[in-house]
């Protein structure tokens, strides 16, 4: 009889636990004590960037092995059909249409003033011609042209517009200086630049280049 | 009756497991594609409705997100952090669907998008940027710093590279008025003979941009240009000039492209102005939030619109706050 009750009380013992055990699963299922959560992709990289280091990087490799277009081509096509030539050549930034050229080639100086000098891009008296800034350098221009550089992957348009100002600094500090002392008129500029795209005005030259690479021969 | 015989040791591992994988769900996101039958509603939350530009970025967000199928709520934040974080109160408690944003304050509104964001409701910036790039969905902005470069370089060819001018800054916790700023000042501090005499705050206001101008002129009565942040601004300016009979001697620049400012380039009243497309940018972020709500994610955090100098010689082009078809 003492052993029939023991094992009487064993056994609702167990139920007891099942029911026990059975309920707090479900409960712990339903409220759990604590939640994994996935670590979310970073749209943008995070922290401060350091702009000079990007701009070092960008001016020294990247730049140098962007693909650019021949100026002689650009121009040529510009001349026929300049929406075209931006459809063709130029890279879009954003929305709204601002496109930019990146190109390189040669031309000979026929012209100077204080800020730019004219070169005439092909021979003959009716070549056409574009200008190579020489005086300071203002915007976005050199930041866009190739299409390498994303506003996204800075962590504010700050950022992204600091750098526009330290790759136009480097251009003043590193390229101007040649094309102020020697791009006299007759002389031959082997050069790589960045360009707005935009149609070119009557009269006017067909590219108003910042030059990022120049040689005077 | 039998009953299952739990052994002990299989209960305490059925809850050890329990325990440890009951919290491995997927995290809430942020709301998925909406069932068509599901009520579907977009908040457009502006800074202020007190100008007109911020009137056009709101109704044509509104418009836009009407005829891709949603009802929508304006609220107007009164250029008031406190009132813009009630609207988000409300959002929230109300279950909107998304929220289409114009904030007060790029740093304090933050806190109000990773709220809507936590609460399941994506948000979709225009015009002003939020300082994080993970709390909202996408922010369209204008691309205020190349504007303001040509601006510059347009003051300088029309002021000359000597005398003296005043600024009147937009709002200080935003960063359009900074980027404007920065943008203006790359190019006009490169000519030491151009010396900022004044530069105050009239927060995108034209009332207190008419104070500040009155004050400005009796202080630096010979000043030969202001540059304003906005187009609202630069109206109060004029009026002032106008008031103080200076209007032929202080050239006067805006930004945004408001239609006053436009009409008043063409009447040789303002020098420039810069056309921001708020038309664009308000439709971009209800398209934006449209596509969001059917599933898509992979939108760019930052997407610059372009922006376009106004001057005399090209303000035929423009009106209606962008080009003229």
């Amino acid at each position: 009889m003492a052993v029939k009750t023991s094992q009487h009380s064993f056994g609702a013992w167990r139920l007891r636990l099942s029911l026990v055990t059975v309920i707090a699963a479900a409960a712990l299922w339903r409220f759990p004590l604590f939640h994994v959560m996935p670590i979310a992709e970073p749209a943008v990289l995070t922290g401060t960037v350091d702009v000079e280091t990007v701009a070092e990087k960008f001016w020294s490799e990247q730049l140098p092995a962007a693909h650019a277009a021949d100026v002689a081509t650009v121009v040529a096509t510009l001349q026929k059909d300049p929406q075209a030539a931006i459809k063709t050549y130029a890279h879009t930034v954003g929305l709204g249409g601002t496109a930019y050229f990146f190109i390189s080639g040669e031309g000979r100086v026929v012209s100077r003033e204080r800020d730019s000098v004219r070169l005439a891009v092909g021979s003959g008296a009716d070549a056409p011609v574009v200008d190579l800034q020489i005086g300071d350098i203002f915007g976005n221009t050199v930041r866009d042209a190739t299409g390498l550089l994303d506003v996204n992957q800075f962590s504010s348009l700050e950022d992204f517009n600091t750098l526009a100002g330290a790759l136009n600094q480097r251009v003043e500090s590193r390229v101007l200086p040649v094309l102020r002392d020697r791009a006299q008129i007759g002389a031959l500029v082997t050069f790589t630049g960045c360009a707005e795209a935009e149609e070119p005005a009557p009269g006017g030259p067909l590219l108003t280049i910042i030059p990022v690479r120049a040689e005077v021969h | 009756m039998h009953l299952p015989r739990i052994p002990i040791r299989f209960a305490a591992l059925l809850l050890a497991f329990t325990t440890l994988f009951s919290g491995c769900k997927p995290a809430a996101q942020p709301a998925t594609s909406a069932s068509p039958a599901a009520a579907k509603r977009i908040a457009v939350i502006i800074s202020t409705l007190n100008n007109p530009w911020f009137v056009v970025l709101a109704n044509t967000a509104r418009d836009r997100a009407k005829e891709l199928g949603y009802d929508v709520t304006i609220f107007d934040s009164q250029n008031d952090p406190t009132k813009e974080a009630t609207h988000f109160d409300n959002v929230i408690s109300s279950g909107y669907s998304a929220v289409l944003f114009n904030c007060t304050d790029a740093r304090g509104s933050v806190a109000n998008v990773r709220r809507a964001r936590a609460a399941g409701i994506p948000v979709f910036c225009m015009d002003r940027e939020i300082e994080a790039s993970d709390a909202a969905v996408s922010q369209i902005l204008s691309d205020n710093y190349s504007g303001t470069v040509a601006l510059g370089q347009y003051f300088v060819k029309e002021v000359g590279e000597t005398g003296d001018y005043a600024e009147l800054l937009g709002l200080v916790a935003d960063t359009n008025t900074w980027n404007r700023s920065k943008g203006f000042h790359s190019v006009v501090d490169r000519y030491p003979g151009l010396k900022m005499v004044a530069q105050q705050s009239a927060e995108f206001d034209r009332s207190k941009a008419l104070e500040v101008m009155e004050a400005i002129l009796q202080s630096h009565p010979d000043i030969k240009a202001v540059f304003c942040g906005n187009d609202a601004m630069a109206m109060g300016a004029y009026q002032a000039l106008l008031a103080a009979g200076k209007t032929d001697q202080v050239k006067v620049f805006g930004f945004d492209g408001a239609d006053d400012v436009v009409r008043s380039i063409a009447e040789g009243k303002i020098t420039a102005t810069v056309m921001q497309y708020p038309k664009l940018m308000a439709r971009t972020a209800a398209e934006n939030a449209d596509l969001y709500l059917k599933g898509k994610r992979d939108f760019p955090q930052r997407t610059p619109v372009t922006v376009e100098l106004v001057t005399r010689d090209n303000v035929s082009k423009f009106g209606d706050y962008g080009r003229k078809n």
